[in-house]
């Protein structure tokens, strides 16, 4: 049925979209202009249905030619501003585009669709447009004959008359199929394609006839009708024709007859010959048709018109060839880069011959430079052959005018979209893989993004609602924004959802940040229409984006203010083919990680790992410029045998340290007390013995010990990739992975290297999905929890106040308030050292000072002329810390890790405001370097007292652990409780023993006023002194205490004090 | 295509490779098969199914090599100097099965060719297409798209 080859058709299918591809952009701006027309932009579009008809009328696509033809019509009413382009003619043309489109998109299914719809409606259009007397002319049809043949064509009387109303005269063109166009080496489509550049064509034919059948001779002539209508003047005419004089007639009136009436689609020649000829529902009864053609012609044509016999062959070839016209299997190139590529391609094949003369030649030098040549070309080439693949954006873009015109015009409201960078380019890929998420971003934008017009204006916004799209590229990446001034995204609203939909706790929604708030949107199963719409709900929603973007290795974040409008903004890389990638190795193999996701690589010498790497809870993080990250160890996380590799002899062995920051041998010298409760920190495996443990020392400090450490991020994820070895970076190429290896989630794709084995390409989200890692932003809550004061009350009991200062830049410490005195400023000159020891004068007296490093292992003070010092008062004298700026005080709640990083002077670490702080335990510090100080009172105590036993409830560890030590010190047997029920426990328990009572105020359970009201009111108990603990009392508190008979108060770090009193109470 | 049609009625000429893993004789439609090769570099693929011996770059092509003994259920392929991959050209894609021996490829009539019983020396039989019996031994047909179904 399809006459022609299936080059030309091909040919034909792709002309005819690239004319679609921005029709409907066009249209969009016809209608904007409504009555004021813009005859080029009509025009465009006309020309469009005008080269769509003439190639489908050669083809044989009827239905694709009517359709056109009918859409031609319209559009030439509306060039001669006989039609007004209302949204609805603009409405009704572009659903007309849109079948035809489909129908050119399955060209061999064309002539089979129901296309009545269209035409009736835009049939329908033309003729109310006409005055009255014209109407029939729009269905009327003419036969035209000329001498010896008549009724040689049909065509469309509104076609002729519309013709000749622009003053064109008509011309009926034979041309010859043998002679004029095969043997000039043109082919129909040539000749149909310049003739539409100075004219009209109406109709075209080929006689079949004429060709006889196989039985007949050969003929000598085909001749190929074709019905055109021109300005130009029947003189000159033939000159465009390119045919002898005889051939072209003149069409006058008395060569047309009217063929018949009523609004039938024209019948096509082709239709009513080919065997499948499509019974459109239009046509009244078939034997009306008006032709004189027998249909027994049918089976005289397809024997001529398909050189090749077998017609089930073309028929596949059809199939074939039009299928994968949807998906884009052919591509434009520039006709320069084209040209770059061939020579190129040449330089690459000296290259070639110059390295195989080399090898012929073991000619070093030869090889050498050959191999320079090819690694340029190639780099040259794959530069070129990525140009070929990249395409604009406009591919994309332009169908969001339409989309959004039409969900505008459907949920009734005004939007104007702007786009800008649309000539901003991507691999073809990508821009295939973007369209769909786009598409969902702007359909939300247009759905829950836009308020309706009423809305708008009772705000006081303009009621047209404005959507931009932007592209733009930077830093390497093309950065897409799609942004909307309309209602804004309510992150509350978002977590009360979220809340619902169990998807994150209450807890977490607390911590969350406005920003954070809003990226719950891209939680999986979150979709925040209220109803669920047909147009962008459909219950999969953000989290499909995300993925999807993630996948490209995109990035997309959410601006949002509610009543303001949101910004949605995409980073995507420019290529995923060939991407520049790290190389890292873990056991035996390599691995890539795509540049991409890579921040930085990290190298922590072995001597730092103990500081620098930690652990919260069961996560391992490092501490990278003052903010946490969380580490996954590769080996681990694949579940790799990782191979420790001896410095010295380069022997292997397994490594089994269960901890980044553990010792790799019991041998290692101790550096938490020998006290240390923390079975993790224990060596866990002696694997390798023998060496003496100076040798083991050494090797901790070599820098082969160091961890490496690659900083990625991808999407929510930020982490640190521990590593073996961090190798070269290259550019791979990125191949797919077997169907058996879809399953594994660590992995984006395979690489071959430059030895020819294969390296994995790690997906950098999917490793932190299977170590379950929490997203960056649950993190950063997470170690925000100690900064927000009131949340941290309602969570943990109290808050303490300390005074936060460092220690040289990056190490922060912290004291409690309670315990400074003042804080000074000194100049450095102003200190002396005296018998070895720093004073400065200060207030008529000498300040003894300290630093940290005096007896931890902490850096030395950076050198400067200014010091801040804190001044303490211990053992009834005043001593100053020497500290670096800046000093604040804080209030917060702290979880004291006394393990990790526990040594003389300080008494553990915490995390504060997303800093590891040490906790400077000041009694230790001053007792290690004057020990002197304290023996007099300790000593004091013990002779009179018989260790008497002080009940203790207290529920922070941390608080509980500090006094217990200020009391152990001070000669007192401790009980500690956690809280107001075990105290009480605890005190039945030891009726007889307990001699005092020390208890914090607020305790989970029971509380430190029930507490002290119990004992009190137990007549076994009520002589025992009671006293209160408090972070800050306030007057009520303690008059409420008073009231139930606690004795007395106390600061709780407030050592001397707080001994004092103990002593005071347990004496009377 | 042409193992299909053995199930059919008409009467085809198959080519079967055979090759052993272990001691079961197990044959494949030679059409199915790209290569026959003693590449043994492959990159292991940590997480990857326990059949998956590992990647390896055939050619420019990433090829998954699939131990055979494993994939049936049998005792994994002991790489030896008599162990080969057979490659397999399947649905787009290259797949290497390991084998332990390969041995001669036979013609099978493919209305010679019997259903599979339930189990074949230890294999379930809905790995297989069918068994070829020939004078001095029994060839279990594989049904290389059951065998590569991936779970």
């Amino acid at each position: 049925m399809i006459f022609e080859d299936d080059e030309t058709l091909q040919m034909y299918i792709e002309e005819s979209l690239d004319h679609l591809s921005n029709i409907e952009n066009d249209l969009l701006l016809i209608e904007e202009a409504g009555a004021d027309i813009n005859e080029e932009l009509v025009n465009n579009v006309f020309r469009a249905a005008h080269s769509i008809k003439g190639g489908a009328g050669f083809m044989g696509l009827s239905n694709i030619k009517e359709l056109s033809h009918k859409i031609e019509n319209v559009l030439g009413l509306i060039r001669s501003r006989e039609i007004v382009p209302t949204p609805e003619t603009i409405n009704t043309l572009l659903k007309a585009f849109d079948t035809l489109k489909d129908m050119i998109h399955d060209v061999e299914h064309s002539n089979g669709m129901d296309t009545s719809e269209h035409i009736v409606a835009l049939v329908g259009l033309t003729a109310a447009s006409l005055p009255d007397d014209e109407k029939e002319s729009v269905a009327g049809i003419l036969n035209i004959s000329i001498e010896g043949k008549a009724n040689l064509l049909t065509a469309p009387q509104f076609d002729i008359d519309q013709a000749k109303k622009e003053g064109m005269t008509i011309y009926l063109v034979e041309y010859d199929l043998i002679h004029d166009i095969h043997r000039k080496k043109k082919t129909p489509l040539d000749v149909i394609s310049s003739l539409i550049n100075s004219g009209k064509m109406i109709q075209s034919k080929i006689d079949i006839d004429a060709v006889g059948t196989l039985n007949q001779e050969i003929p000598t002539r085909i001749p190929f009708y074709i019905l055109f209508a021109s300005i130009i003047e029947p003189e000159i005419i033939t000159a465009l024709f390119d045919v002898e004089e005889k051939y072209v007639h003149v069409v006058t009136e008395s060569m047309c007859s009217p063929a018949h009436e009523g609004a039938l689609p024209e019948p096509d020649l082709f239709d009513i010959l080919s065997e499948e000829s499509p019974e459109t529902p239009d046509i009244p009864e078939p034997e009306s048709i008006p032709f004189d053609e027998p249909i027994e012609s049918a089976q005289t044509i397809e024997p001529v018109s398909i050189p090749d016999p077998v017609k089930e062959d073309t028929a596949e070839t059809i199939s074939t060839l039009s299928k994968p016209a949807t998906s884009q299997t052919s591509l434009r190139v520039n006709v320069d880069l084209l040209d770059d590529l061939m020579t190129l391609a040449g330089e690459l094949v000296l290259s070639r011959n110059q390295l195989l003369q080399g090898i012929s030649l073991k000619d070093k030098r030869t090889l050498e430079i050959a191999g320079q040549r090819i690694d340029m070309v190639t780099s040259e080439l794959q530069e070129a052959i990525m140009k070929t693949r990249m395409q604009s954006i406009s591919n994309v873009f332009n169908k969001f005018p339409r989309v959004v015109r039409d969900l505008a015009r459907d949920l009734g409201k005004e939007i104007a979209l702007s786009i800008e960078g649309k000539d901003v380019e991507l691999d073809k890929t990508i821009i295939e893989a973007i369209s769909d998420p786009l598409t969902h971003l702007v359909r939300n934008a247009v759905d829950h993004g836009i308020e309706s017009p009423e809305v708008r204006r009772s705000l006081g916004k303009d009621p047209t609602g404005i959507i931009k799209l932007k592209a733009f590229h930077e830093a390497g990446q093309v950065n897409i924004e799609i942004t909307d001034d309309g209602k804004g995204i309510d992150g509350n609203q978002l977590v009360t959802s979220a809340l619902k939909k169990n998807l994150i706790n209450d807890q977490e929604a607390n911590l969350l940040s406005d920003k954070e708030k809003i990226a719950l949107i891209f939680l999986p199963g979150f979709s925040t229409a209220h109803q669920v719409t047909d147009i962008s709900g459909r219950g999969v929603g953000m989290d499909v984006v995300k993925t999807n973007l993630d996948k490209l290795g995109g990035i997309v974040d959410i601006e949002s203010a509610v009543h303001k409008g949101t910004v949605i903004r995409i980073k995507l890389p420019l290529t995923l083919a060939i991407i520049p990638s790290q190389i890292i190795s873990v056991g035996n193999e390599r691995y890539a990680i795509p540049q991409v996701n890579l921040n930085e690589l990290l190298r922590i010498p072995a001597v730092q790992v103990k500081d620098r790497i930690e652990k919260v809870g069961n996560a391992e993080v490092v501490r990278l410029r003052g903010s946490l990250l969380p580490l996954l160890n590769l080996s681990k996380v694949l579940e790799i045998d990782n191979f420790y590799v001896h410095p010295s002899d380069g022997s292997k062995s397994s490594d089994r340290r269960e901890n980044i920051a553990d010792r790799r041998s019991k041998y290692s010298p101790p550096i938490d007390p020998p006290e240390s409760e923390l079975p993790e920190t224990q060596p866990d495996t002696p694997d390798e013995t023998g060496y003496t443990p100076r040798q083991i020392a050494e090797r901790r400090r070599s820098i082969n010990s160091a961890i490496n450490i690659a900083v990625v991020s991808a999407g929510p994820f930020k982490y640190g990739l521990v590593v073996n070895y961090l190798r070269d970076s290259e550019e791979i190429v990125v191949k797919p992975l077997g169907r058996h290896l879809k399953g594994c989630q660590g992995y984006a794709g395979a690489t071959i290297m430059g030895d020819g084995k294969v390296a994995l390409i790690l997906d950098v989200a999917g490793l932190a999905q299977m170590a379950k890692l929490a997203s960056i932003e649950k993190l950063d809550s997470a170690g925000r929890m100690p900064e927000d004061p009131t949340q941290a009350q309602q969570d943990k009991g109290d808050a303490t106040s300390l005074l936060l200062f460092r220690n040289g830049i990056d190490e922060q410490c912290a004291v409690p308030l309670a315990m400074v005195e003042r804080i000074e400023r000194i100049k450095v000159a102003n200190i002396e050292t005296v018998g070895g020891k720093k004073v400065i004068q200060y207030r008529g007296g000498s300040l003894p000072l300290f630093s940290l490093d005096q007896v931890a292992d902490m850096k030395s003070l950076p050198e400067s002329s200014q010091l801040e010092v804190i001044v303490f008062t211990l053992a009834g004298r005043e001593v100053g810390l020497m500290v670096t700026p800046p000093v604040d005080a804080v209030d917060v709640v702290v979880e004291l890790d006394k393990t990790t990083l526990r040594q003389t002077g300080i008494m553990g670490s915490a995390i504060i405001g997303n800093h590891t702080t040490l906790m400077v335990d000041m009694y230790e510090l001053v007792r290690a370097i004057n020990p002197g100080w304290f023996e007099g009172k300790a000593n004091r105590l013990k002779p009179s007292n018989q260790h008497p036993l002080v009940l203790f409830a207290e529920d922070s560890d941390f608080f509980r652990n500090q006094v217990k030590g200020f009391l152990e010190d001070a000669g007192y047997r401790v009980l500690e409780a956690k809280d107001g029920l075990a105290a009480w426990d605890l005190l039945e328990q030891n009726a007889d023993s307990v001699s005092i009572i020390l208890t914090d105020l607020e305790m989970p359970g029971m509380d430190g006023f029930e507490l002290a009201a119990k004992i009190k009111g137990d007549e076994r108990f009520s002589h025992l002194k009671i006293i209160a603990l408090t972070s800050l009392a306030d007057d009520e508190d303690i008059e409420k205490g008073t009231r139930i008979g606690i004795d007395d108060y106390q600061i709780k770090l407030d050592r001397e004090k707080l001994i004092e009193a103990v002593k005071l109470r347990l004496g009377k | 295509m042409q193992g299909k049609t053995g199930e059919g009625k008409k009467n085809t000429v198959l080519e079967l490779a055979t090759f052993f893993i272990g001691d079961a004789l197990c044959g494949i439609d030679i059409l199915n098969i790209q290569e026959i090769n003693r590449h043994m570099e492959s990159t292991w693929v940590p997480q990857a199914p326990d059949y998956v011996i590992g990647v390896l770059n055939l050619r420019g092509r990433i090829v998954t090599v699939i131990d055979l003994g494993k994939k049936l259920g049998l005792s994994p392929i002991q790489k030896s100097k008599d162990s080969r991959n057979i490659i397999i050209d399947s649905k787009d894609e290259h797949i290497g099965f390991m084998v332990d021996r390969i041995s001669d490829v036979l013609p099978a009539e493919s209305n010679k060719i019997e259903p599979a019983p339930a189990n074949i020396g230890g294999v379930q039989g809905g790995f297989f297409k069918g068994v070829f019996k020939t004078e001095t031994s029994l060839i279990g047909v594989l049904d290389i798209e059951e065998v590569l179904k991936d779970k």
